[in-house]
Order: C-alpha cells, then structure tokens, then sequence
C-alpha cells in the first residue's frame, strides 16, 4: 500500500528532476549542485524526495532534503529552547533520523513536513530526558498502529496542508502567536503568558480558543 | 463506542511533544483505540508541519551536511532489550496496549478489598508514576484527589464516578480541582493510569514505593 502510493508519485520525478530517477549506487561524498541548486520544493516534490530515499537511497534526494529541512528543523531545536550547538548537533541526529526512517514515510497519512515535524518533536523530547538522566536508554518508537488511514486522515496529505496554512494565517496576530508557542515552547503556558502579558489562569482558555477557530477556519466556518 | 476523550490541551500537548512521558504513554494507549483522537491528533501533527515548514531557516554550521553523511551508514543502535512484564493473569481475550511495550510491569500488589495495582516502570523515564489498576465488580478506589492531572485508559471493564461511565477505550482525565471516587462496574475493571504529583493519600505514597 505505502509503496503503491510512492510509486504513484514517483511519476513525476523526471519533471522534478531527471538527475534523480538514477538509480542509487554507493557514491563518493560529494555534494550534488544541481540538488542544492534547485528553488525551493514544494510538498508534493518534497514527498517525492522522501520516496527516493526510501527506495533508492538516494543522497541526491537526501542532500535535497537536508537543505530544506535541516535549517528549518534548527530554528525549531533553537525556539524549544537549545543552545546553539546542542541544536545543531540534534539537528543533525534528526537529519539521520529522517534518512533511516524514510521508509516509514506515508504520503497518504501526513504531509513531508508533518513527518519531519513528528521526528524533530521526538527528537527534542529525547534530549530534554537525556539532559536529565544521561543514561537512560531511548524511548522506544511506538510502531504506528496499521490501520489504512481513515477518510478523514487521508485528506491530510499535501493538499490539506495548504489549507491549514490558510486557517492559520486567518487567525488574529495573538492567536497565532498562542498556537506557535504551545507547539514550540518547552513551557508553553508560562511562555504564552509572558509573551502575551496574560495571567496564567487565562491562558488555558487562550489555547483552547484558538484551537477552536484554527478548526473553524479549517472547517470553512466564519 | 468511545464517549470520553482527552481533553483538547493534553492532545495539544502530546502532538507539540510537552506532555509529561507518563501521560504520553496512557495517550498512546488511548490513540490505539480511538479513531476520532488519531484524527485529531493528526490534524495537530500538520499543524506543526506547517509551523516547522513556515519558520525563517537557520543557517547550519559548515560541513554539517558532511558530517550526517558520513553517519549515514553506521548501523542504527539497536532496540534496548525487551522489559520484564510480570504475567498479571489477565483474561485471554484481554491484550495489553502496543503503547506498554517497552515498559516493565510488576506483579499485582493488594491495596484494598478488591483493588490491586501493578507498577508500570518506564525505563526511558523511571520517575514517572504509572500503574495497571485492576478492581473487582462494585469496588471502589478510596476517594482521592490530585496533585496534577490523571489519566486513565479503560482496557476492560468499567468504572463510573460523578463525571460518568466509563468503558473500554475511553480515557478519564482529571485534575487537581476534583477530588473523585470511581466504583468499578459489576464485571469490575481494568485500567492504564498515569498520574502527576501523586495522588493525595496519607499512605498510598509509601506502598508506591514513592
Ligand atoms: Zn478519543
């Protein structure tokens, strides 16, 4: 099933890029330019790329990836609240991360970005424990229930993406800024509530109000 | 059919990765039963996705991309082993969560007429306070309330206090404005808990060994 669906968007790989339809072999570790060269992928290209590390193990694809992602994935590290070579080095484990798990990556289930997210987001729970007990083992990965994803998750591919984008920026400059904190502070109430200059008994309520208009943004409702 | 799920700030909290590991683990087991919360949960995931994809990119060191190259082909470390999970005798038909697979279990300990309770350990967070809870047909657990919040996964059975019933797959969550006394359904009850700050008893602290 996955495979069926990255195969499906395999198909417009030459158009992406006819550099990366080569099959993988074991290549020096050389930059490839025209990867780093290329404008910024959009989502369905970025999922193509996923799909070319998967199955072909492509560093091509990979080194794609690392550009667009990586930076992104620091900022986040930094926001949570990293230093900024611990950053740096958990970005570069979540980098790894994203090259051993690619096969895992279902385009029917979450966007490219949704999955990156997920990895980073663990990746910073993981270091936040080891920093309290260096030699505790991992957490272990919680294996995603095999479930064919249901009508409603199916929608949450590319496309949904965009639209999300739209119900957030739909939101008021303070909500938006509540939903930002409460995905990337480690503390987010109190962080929401210095940054918003509001009592910590409100800030519950803040959140909860506007996850409800990112929903009805989503949703289509005034 | 599932008619108690978490609370919209504990689902936040667990997609943006800020809920305590314990919780995590009794939310886990509450996304593996419930298809309206995985739904959710994964709308939360994408919203992230598009914070993460939207963040102004910061520039990585020189030679990083080098550096996770020359990783690429170390082996992966490989899974801790599996925990000990004492044989709680459960009903065949009953199956532990996926979620509690890589923590350990303890045996049955007796903490009143037909209540008992098993330490769950997680080796990846052993502070943690979690607990199978198992209660005979129409026992009750001593009225207690919370220094934090509480959530319990239902596995089997039921139990009912004055928020409502609860049955298999749905999730209580409570925190410490509530001070409740579930009593267990006539066919009694299996729960998942997790608990933060410790349940308020003079003396169930020292039988949790905390
Ligand atoms: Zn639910």
């Amino acid at each position: 099933m996955i495979h069926n669906v990255v195969n499906g968007v395999y198909s417009h790989v030459n158009v992406l890029d006819p550099t990366l339809s080569r099959p993988a072999r074991a290549r020096p570790h050389v930059l490839p330019v025209t990867a780093l060269d290329a404008p910024s992928p959009d989502a369905a290209a970025l999922a193509v790329l996923i799909g070319h590390v998967a199955n072909l193990r492509d560093r091509t694809a990979y080194a794609a990836l690392f550009k667009y992602f990586a930076p992104r994935v620091k900022a986040y590290l930094r926001r949570a609240g990293l230093e900024g070579a611990e950053a740096e080095e958990v970005t570069q484990d979540v980098m790894l991360a994203l090259w051993r798990k690619a096969e895992h990556f279902n385009p029917a289930r979450a966007a490219a970005a949704t999955w990156v997210f997920a990895i980073a987001r663990n990746a910073r729970i993981d270091h936040a424990r080891r920093r309290r007990g260096a030699s505790l083992p991992a957490m272990p990965e919680l294996e995603e229930p095999d479930h064919s994803p249901s009508a409603e998750t199916q929608t949450l591919t590319a496309e949904r993406e965009a639209q999300l984008r739209a119900a957030l920026r739909a939101l008021s400059p303070e909500q938006q800024q509540i939903v930002q904190l409460s995905f990337f502070s480690e503390t987010p109430h109190t962080a929401i509530a210095s940054t918003l200059n509001l009592p910590l008994g409100t800030v519950k309520s803040r959140i909860r109000l506007g996850l409800a208009r990112l929903r009805a943004a989503l949703e289509g409702e005034p | 059919m599932i008619r108690h799920h978490p609370s919209a700030g504990t689902l936040l909290a667990h997609a943006a990765g800020t809920l305590a590991p314990g919780h995590a683990l009794v939310l886990a087991a509450h996304l593996q039963s419930c298809a309206h919360c995985r739904a959710e949960q994964a709308r939360l995931e994408a919203t992230g996705g598009v914070l993460l994809d939207d963040l102004a990119p910061e520039p990585l060191a020189a030679g990083a991309f080098a550096a996770v190259l020359a990783r690429l082909d170390e082996p992966a470390t490989p899974p801790p082993a599996p925990p000990r999970q004492a044989d709680l005798h459960l009903p065949p038909a009953l199956r532990l969560p996926s979620a509690l697979r890589g923590a350990s279990i303890g045996r049955w300990l007796w903490i009143g007429p037909g209540v008992r309770y098993s330490t769950v350990r997680l080796p990846w967070a052993p502070e943690e306070n979690v607990m199978l809870l198992r209660v005979a047909g129409g026992r009750r657990v001593l009225r207690h309330s919370h220094g934090g919040v509480e959530l319990t996964q239902v596995l089997w059975g039921g139990f009912y206090d004055h928020t409502g019933h609860y049955g298999p797959g749905d999730i209580g969550e409570t925190d410490e404005s509530v001070e409740h006394q579930p009593v267990a359904g006539p066919e009694g009850c299996l729960c998942l808990a997790a608990l933060a700050g410790g349940l308020r008893l003079p003396w169930l602290p020292r039988l949790l060994g905390g």
